[in-house]
């Protein structure tokens, strides 16, 4: 037979599961704004029966045997990846904005401006040879045109350099991340060792691999023991209780280990490959695109102007300036960074070899550069239609980082939306267990005073027959 | 079914309007600005069209003022060439009168400094200029072809000075005072010298008048073919101008702004973001909260 008192233990269960499930439910709408907590419910279990005879068995209640979280690992697998396509994408769509807004095409002040201004002015020569103000008119708009050339050039330089800046500061947090996960690990370990289910430690520690997989491709694998190993674009960021230092050099992502872990990194890995791919493949060709129409423009120039051996390989006789000087190159320089007018009004060769004031052949060779397509480091284009292929480059560049940054991040958002739904705190829900958890708090208070109520009938009324 | 959380609502509702306000965004910019591309990315494609046809128009430009300059040259050349024509007919008339055995010797001298004169006044009419530059002296068009006085000497060239009146399209302006100038004056000096000669002038009639004859008609050849210039010009200036006209509407096409279309859409983008606004704040607000009692 079991004790008499046994109800009140049954019923002493019931107040402490409602209890804690009630403290549970304070803890998650507490908590409903707390970014990156999920949500946990405290998982209950009928407690070990009782024997009270041959094949009887009476039920004592109900045990709390554990809190847990509602989460789903697909899910943060999923997020993390997109949120890496994110990083890559937005870090690409930031950088060609800024590049777009340097080269600030279709404009009446852009390169293509410039250079048409540059062409109008040698026709204008070419009408008057012998015009000191047409002359000095053609060299200002061919020192707009190299001002154009370096400022451009100049500023893709910058932004270079700036990429070199963020991506330290993005392995600067990183490494900082990867310090954090060791110390979470720790600290789960620590706590499971004495059994505890450390759950807020748990959603620090998968916040800290949400963020962390906006700068690469992230894989973590569990070690069995509460502590995890994390994987940055396949380089051990943390293992365990160790943390290592992230370095790049190259577009080669290392580690700190005795023997360095190494990897190539791609331009989709996060924020760090989109930094690696705008500095190492990006902005380089654009820049260098630009070089060659500057190179292009300065040797077939001063070719036609001097004499010597044009773009195309051919040997060109130059010209005569109205001061009679041969052999003045136009411009100095050999790329977009350092073109430069070096040549004075009365040397700008507009006549040909044998020419006098009049003369206007040369300048007409010039004229009919504009619409040369045949200049070979252009491979087929004028370098008007060069230039405008580079502006469509950088512009078809940043229409397709502006579109994978809004896919990533619509597929961001939805799959935030699917951890929310599994994870997330709904404070109508919390309500609904409020009160359903207060009503089983009052029922088994209940259950209690009736059980007080037979034993006092036992205890005070029994024996009492006849008094 | 799916578990909705406030989280997933506030952050929806946030999203949305994030995205209405970025569309209401770029069309502000397209209409404050009054072009469909604003930054190349808008349209790479139009964008590389639309530099195309600035560069175009920029280049058809550059022609127009080309042709208006070759034109003007060509004018000058031409009333040049007229004024040589009608010297040339005057000294055709002296000197078939030089060749009328009734004159005396002061006749034929007077006649004879007359056709100087006149051979002073075609140097003058081939020292014509045009924007500072001697037209008839081929390039050399800072000194004066022709000197005043006895020497005849031509002190230009034959070179020819062209413009580029379109794209990889020169036309000759210039027409040298070697071919028009020297021949007429050659043959008025001749005639002078015969006159002066003493004697009947048996020259007079035959040689003199059919060297000036030969030159008078290079002179018409000359006159000919600067009409015909300027026929060319003036159908190369309409076909720049019609160009230039299809060209602009072309760009206009590819980088202007519908402004009307682009109103409409802004007219509906801010009731869209009104809606998300107002949906937003009734669906954030209420929770059980408001409806258990204690």
């Amino acid at each position: 037979m079991p004790s008499t008192f046994v109800g009140i233990e049954t019923a002493l269960r019931g107040l402490n599961a409602a209890q804690a499930e009630l403290q549970i439910t304070g803890h998650n709408i507490t908590n409903a704004n707390t970014k990156g907590y999920t949500r946990q419910t405290a998982t209950l279990a009928t407690s070990p029966e009782l024997q009270i005879g041959p094949g009887v068995e009476m039920g004592t209640g109900v045990n709390v045997t554990g809190y847990q979280r509602i989460r789903d690992s697909f899910l943060d697998t999923q997020l993390r990846a997109q949120t890496m396509l994110q990083g890559s994408a937005q870090t690409q769509e930031d950088y060609l904005g800024q590049i777009e807004g340097v080269i600030n095409e279709p404009s009446d002040t852009g390169l293509n401006s410039l250079l048409d201004a540059y062409w109008q002015s040698w026709q204008d020569l070419s009408d008057h040879p012998e015009d000191p103000g047409t002359r000095q008119a053609l060299v200002e708009s061919a020192t707009s045109l190299a001002d154009g050339f370096n400022t451009i050039s100049s500023q893709l330089s910058t932004i270079t350099s700036q990429t070199s800046q963020d991506l330290s500061l993005a392995l600067d947090q990183v490494n900082a991340d990867g310090k954090t996960l060791q110390q979470l690990n720790t600290a789960i370990y620590n706590a499971q060792a004495v059994g505890d289910t450390p759950n807020d430690l748990l959603d620090q520690r998968d916040q800290v691999l949400d963020d962390l997989s906006q700068y690469g491709s992230l894989s973590s694998t569990d070690n069995g023991d509460g502590t995890i190993t994390v994987k940055l674009d396949g380089v051990t960021l943390t293992a365990g209780k160790t943390a290592y230092t992230l370095s790049e050099s190259g577009g080669t992502l290392s580690n700190n280990m005795t023997t360095p872990e190494t990897a190539t990194i791609t331009s989709t890995q996060g924020k760090i490959g989109g930094l690696v791919n705008l500095r190492d493949v990006t902005i380089p060709g654009y820049a260098s695109t630009l070089d060659t129409i500057a190179n292009t423009l300065i040797v077939q120039t001063n070719a036609l102007q001097a004499g010597g051996t044009d773009v195309n390989g051919v040997t060109q006789t130059g010209g005569v300036g109205l001061d009679g000087s041969t052999g003045k190159p136009f411009f100095s320089g050999t790329d977009a960074s350092d073109i430069a007018v070096v040549v004075t009004a009365p040397q700008i060769a507009a006549a040909s070899a044998t020419g006098v004031p009049g003369d206007n052949s040369n300048a007409l060779k010039i004229v009919a550069m504009a619409d040369d397509a045949t200049l070979t480091p252009l491979a087929g284009a004028t370098l008007s239609g060069a230039y405008s292929r580079l502006v469509t480059t950088i512009g078809s560049d940043a229409q397709s980082a502006q579109r994978a940054n809004t896919n990533a991040g619509v597929l961001v958002d939805s799959l935030t939306s699917r951890r929310d739904s599994v994870s997330g705190v709904s404070l109508d829900e919390e309500m609904t267990n409020l009160v359903k958890f207060q009503q089983g708090y009052q029922a088994a208070s209940r259950a209690l005073n009736a059980i007080d109520d037979l034993l006092s009938t036992l205890i005070d009324r029994t024996g009492r027959v006849g008094l | 079914m799916t578990r909705i959380t406030n989280s997933m609502v506030s952050r929806t509702v946030l999203a949305d309007i994030q995205n209405v306000q970025a569309q209401l965004t770029s069309t502000q910019e397209r209409l404050s600005s009054g072009k469909e591309i604003t930054k190349p990315s808008d349209d790479p494609f139009g964008t590389s069209r639309a530099l195309l046809f600035t560069s175009e128009i920029s280049a058809n430009t550059q022609y127009q003022s080309n042709v208006q300059d070759a034109s003007s040259w060509l004018t000058t050349t031409d009333a040049a060439l007229s004024s040589m024509s009608s010297d040339a007919g005057r000294a055709r008339d002296l000197i078939l009168e030089g060749a009328n055995g009734s004159f005396d010797q002061n006749d034929r001298d007077a006649i004879a400094d007359e056709l100087d004169q006149l051979a002073d006044s075609i140097k003058t009419a081939g020292n014509s200029q045009y924007a500072g530059n001697y037209v008839f002296g081929g390039t050399v068009t800072q000194t004066p072809p022709f000197a005043m006085g006895a020497v005849d000497t031509y002190a230009g060239n034959s070179a020819a000075i062209n413009r580029s009146i379109g794209q990889g399209v020169t036309m000759q302006v210039n027409i040298t005072g070697d071919q028009v100038v020297s021949p007429i004056l050659a043959a008025i000096r001749q005639a002078a010298i015969d006159l002066r000669s003493g004697g009947t002038p048996g020259n007079l009639g035959t040689t003199d008048l059919a060297a000036l004859d030969a030159a008078t008609a290079q002179l018409s050849s000359a006159q000919a073919t600067v009409g015909a210039r300027e026929n060319r010009l003036t159908t190369a200036a309409s076909r720049l101008q019609q160009l230039e006209q299809a060209q602009s509407q072309q760009l206009s096409d590819t980088q202007d702004a519908d402004m009307a279309q682009t109103m409409i859409d802004f007219s509906t983008q801010s009731a869209v973001y009104q809606a998300a606004l107002k949906a937003g704040a009734t669906l954030i607000q209420p929770s059980l909260m408001d409806f258990l009692s204690s």
